[in-house]
């Protein structure tokens, strides 16, 4: 245990030590604090808002349904590609010096595992706090009080320690042993289809009318489901003040969780081998993010067998061979050129917003649900550009070392990441448009603002690391990163605002079109004022 | 040939490389030794134009960082970073389309073959090995036919015909007149190739040497080095 004590204060103590010492960072840990609580503030005393006015108007009954629905798609949202993910390579107890150092010390396997789940333990506590920050929110959306938001975060994070708990049980069990790893990955995908099978079957069966939406997604029979279920059911039984409920989904959890402590402790106490890929894994992911680095292994699967295709770059000369490149490896990413996941995310963002907008709203003109849908989707957009390719590039000498105008690699290297948002749009928009209809010119400039936004995140990208250095790692850069965003886009929205506000009256049926179109002008003028302006960004690696 | 005059590269207040003047020529093997921490990566990297620096570098009379001197100058980093969706040929299709090289291919098979990479053409950067993938970065460096050539730690990772076919070509290269720096810190690994010597310790050049003076006075080049670095790290305790 002395083992086991030392590390823990010492790694308190030189964690705090640490921060100390590099007070930019400290500063930025203060901004990050500081932001989460005038967040939970904000939303704490804010005033009515659009989604609690229509929350609010809707009935008492739909509205409780309302929170039952979004909390368990929350919860299955989390848990079943932790599990999936899991399931390949282990769960993220351990960090690799762990693993080289702890492991092979000696000290009791089962002091190292409850080191471990502490470990889990404490992080999920950070996460927690930071889902507080949209305590408030839920507050005033919801009319909830803060102790029952406060409950509701905490089932977040009691479900995330029951997820590794099971996850590391199930790897445990199939490892090295595919056929039993494709039969519980069959059984984790069937739960999730079943679950949406319910919800759809439903849907079906009583219409798609606003109150069966919400009788549909928080149907009782949903929380028979393990971890995720049971954890909603516990959670409503304490806000229901429902005590059978709440005891009985409580006990099966505690049940599992004893449970998967003993089997870990008797069964399998060599556990070391079963977390150290996982360990590994995890290694890499968190030091290409900290170095501003995503790898293919972490975004595509590392032991996944990539067929290849056809091979051969075959095109290209000089910079332009950067662009040729990214469309091979994009082609063995994909089979569909610039169709990936981020595509299908995107598809069922707009179907489901537009859709789910088009279901509550019927009179609505389609002007505004384009109008909506394409401010989501430029939001959710910055999510997906952290591993474009252009990024990617950065991490490798060849494109500082090719002899060639820097302009021009620029370019290049940023070109599939910037041709593939607009495509996405595009789809994502026509799909959206054959359910809803609408005005041709809304369509387009839904597309192009979107496809536009990837420009911007782009180009911020590029201009960040211009300002404070490719070689820049973590939050700050991140930060930094993400208020250049704000500054670059404000004038185009504020321009997109004033359009709208002057000629709504006479254009009112494009209302779309009027807002999206100065922003996509905008973003486009100053993504190559950018691009120009960085020209000799790959002079050096810093 | 690589010349390189007052080179200081600062990390804020921390002098990684202070005031750095040597002269490689033609068909010359420099080797820049030193302990862990001395600055001969950083060197490599400031001549590689990976990183700013105050001072001069000039490669074959070309600055550092012009595309002259981009098309002329190979290196080879201390960690291989293979793009992992391309193949091992379209690593050396992507470096002679992207240096616009004519008539490579044979080139590319003969280095391909000597690096015991021939096999391997249609394997993917991902699914090599770390010392396979240490070869494809040095078949990229070598494919442009530089005339002068880095080297970070190249032995690192290799398999022992990997290392006897690199030295061959480390020779083959300096019989062609092309300059060549490695940076080490295990001096008895580069004890065969090398015509001058530079040995670093905090960022500086405490000794250097040429093949010959060492052969005319006798000194040993082992007990130099820890001579330097010993006394050195002493000092700094």
């Amino acid at each position: 245990m002395k083992a086991i004590s030392y590390l823990i204060a010492m790694n308190v103590k030189n964690a705090i030590l640490d921060t100390i010492r590099h007070p930019l960072r400290l500063i930025l840990y203060l901004i990050i604090i500081f932001g989460m609580a005038y967040g939970a503030v904000m939303g704490f005393t804010a005033g009515d808002t659009d989604a609690g006015e229509f929350i609010r108007g809707i009935t008492a009954e739909s509205h409780g349904r309302l929170l039952n629905g979004a909390y368990l798609a929350v919860l299955f949202f989390i848990s079943i590609p932790v599990m999936l993910k899991g399931l390949s390579s282990g769960t993220s107890f351990f960090s690799l010096s762990d693993v080289h150092n702890l492991f092979v010390a000696p000290v009791s396997t089962r002091l190292i595992l409850m080191y471990g789940i502490g470990r889990q333990l404490a992080t999920m506590l950070i996460l927690l706090i930071t889902f507080a920050a949209y305590g408030g929110m839920l507050i005033n959306t919801f009319n909830l009080a803060p102790w029952e938001t406060l409950l509701l975060i905490v089932g977040i994070g009691l479900m995330l320690i029951l997820v590794q708990l099971t996850t590391l049980i199930i790897f445990s069990l199939a490892s090295c042993h595919p056929k039993r790893a494709a039969v519980m990955k069959y059984i984790i995908y069937a739960t999730a289809f079943g679950a949406i099978g319910i919800v759809v079957g439903n849907l079906f069966i009583g219409g798609i009318t606003l109150e069966n939406t919400f009788r549909s997604i928080s149907l009782p029979v949903l929380e028979y489901i393990p971890i995720a279920g049971w954890m909603h059911g516990f959670i409503f039984g304490i806000l229901e003040q429902n005590s059978l409920k709440m005891l009985i989904y409580g006990l099966l959890m505690i049940l599992m969780i004893f449970g998967s402590i003993i089997a870990l402790y008797n069964f399998n106490t060599d556990f070391f081998e079963d977390v150290l890929s996982g360990a590994e894994d995890y290694h890499e992911f968190r030091e290409n993010i900290r170095s501003g680095k995503v790898s293919e292994a972490a975004m595509f699967g590392d032991g996944k067998k990539l067929k290849k295709g056809k091979l051969g770059i075959n095109r290209g000369y000089g910079a332009s061979t950067i662009f040729f490149k990214h469309l091979r490896e994009g082609a063995r990413r994909s089979k569909i050129m610039f169709f990936n996941i981020n595509t299908v995310v995107l598809m069922l963002i707009v179907l489901v917003i537009g859709l789910g907008m088009r279901i509550a709203m019927s009179e609505v003109n389609p002007t505004i649900i384009y109008l909506a849908v394409s401010i989501i989707g430029a939001y959710v957009q910055f999510f997906f550009s952290a591993a474009s390719d252009w990024v990617k590039e950065l991490t490798k000498p060849y494109i500082y070392l090719i002899p060639d105008n820097p302009v021009k690699k620029l370019v290049m290297a940023a070109a599939t990441g910037l041709i593939k948002p607009f495509t996405d749009g595009i789809v994502s928009f026509l799909i959206l448009a054959i359910f809803i209809r609408g005005e041709i010119p809304d369509i387009i400039t839904a597309a192009l603002m979107y496809g536009s936004f990837g420009s911007i995140y782009i180009a911020a990208n590029v201009l960040a690391q211009r300002l404070v250095g490719i070689d820049s790692t973590g939050g700050v850069f991140i930060t930094f990163y993400m208020s250049l965003i704000v500054l670059t886009l404000l004038p185009g929205v504020i321009l997109g605002v004033v359009c709208l506000s002057e000629f709504a009256v006479v254009f009112g049926n494009i209302a779309t079109t009027l807002f999206d179109f100065p922003i996509f002008s905008w973003n486009m003028l100053v993504s190559a004022i950018i691009f120009l302006s960085c020209r000799n960004l790959l002079n050096n690696t810093e | 040939m690589i010349n390189v005059s007052h080179l200081t590269k600062k990390y804020n207040r921390y002098k990684a490389n202070d005031n750095l003047t040597f002269t490689v020529s033609d068909g010359e093997t420099a080797v820049l030794a030193g302990p862990n921490g001395a600055g001969k990566s950083t060197a490599i990297k400031c001549i590689s134009g990976l990183l700013r620096f105050e001072g001069e570098i000039e490669i074959c009379g070309y600055n550092n960082k012009s595309i002259e001197a981009k098309r002329i100058l190979g290196y080879v980093p201390e960690i291989p970073a293979p793009f992992e969706l391309l193949t091992v040929w379209e690593h050396m299709e992507f470096i002679a389309r992207a240096y616009r090289l004519n008539d490579w291919q044979e080139r590319a098979e003969m280095l391909m073959k000597r690096f015991e990479l021939a096999d391997k053409r249609d394997k993917l950067g991902k699914e090599l090995s770390k010392g396979m993938q240490q070869k494809i970065s040095i078949c990229c460096a070598l494919l442009i036919n530089p005339k002068a050539v880095l080297f970070d730690e190249p032995l690192v990772g290799l398999d022992p015909h990997a290392i006897k076919e690199l030295k061959h070509m480390l020779g083959e290269m300096k019989a062609e007149g092309t300059t060549i720096i490695i940076s080490t810190h295990m001096l008895e690994s580069v004890e065969d190739i090398w015509d001058k010597v530079f040995i670093m310790m905090n960022g500086r050049i405490e000794a250097e040497r040429t093949r010959k003076q060492v052969e005319e006075t006798g000194e040993n080049l082992g007990e130099l080095f820890f001579r330097i670095t010993e006394k050195n790290g002493e000092e700094s305790e």
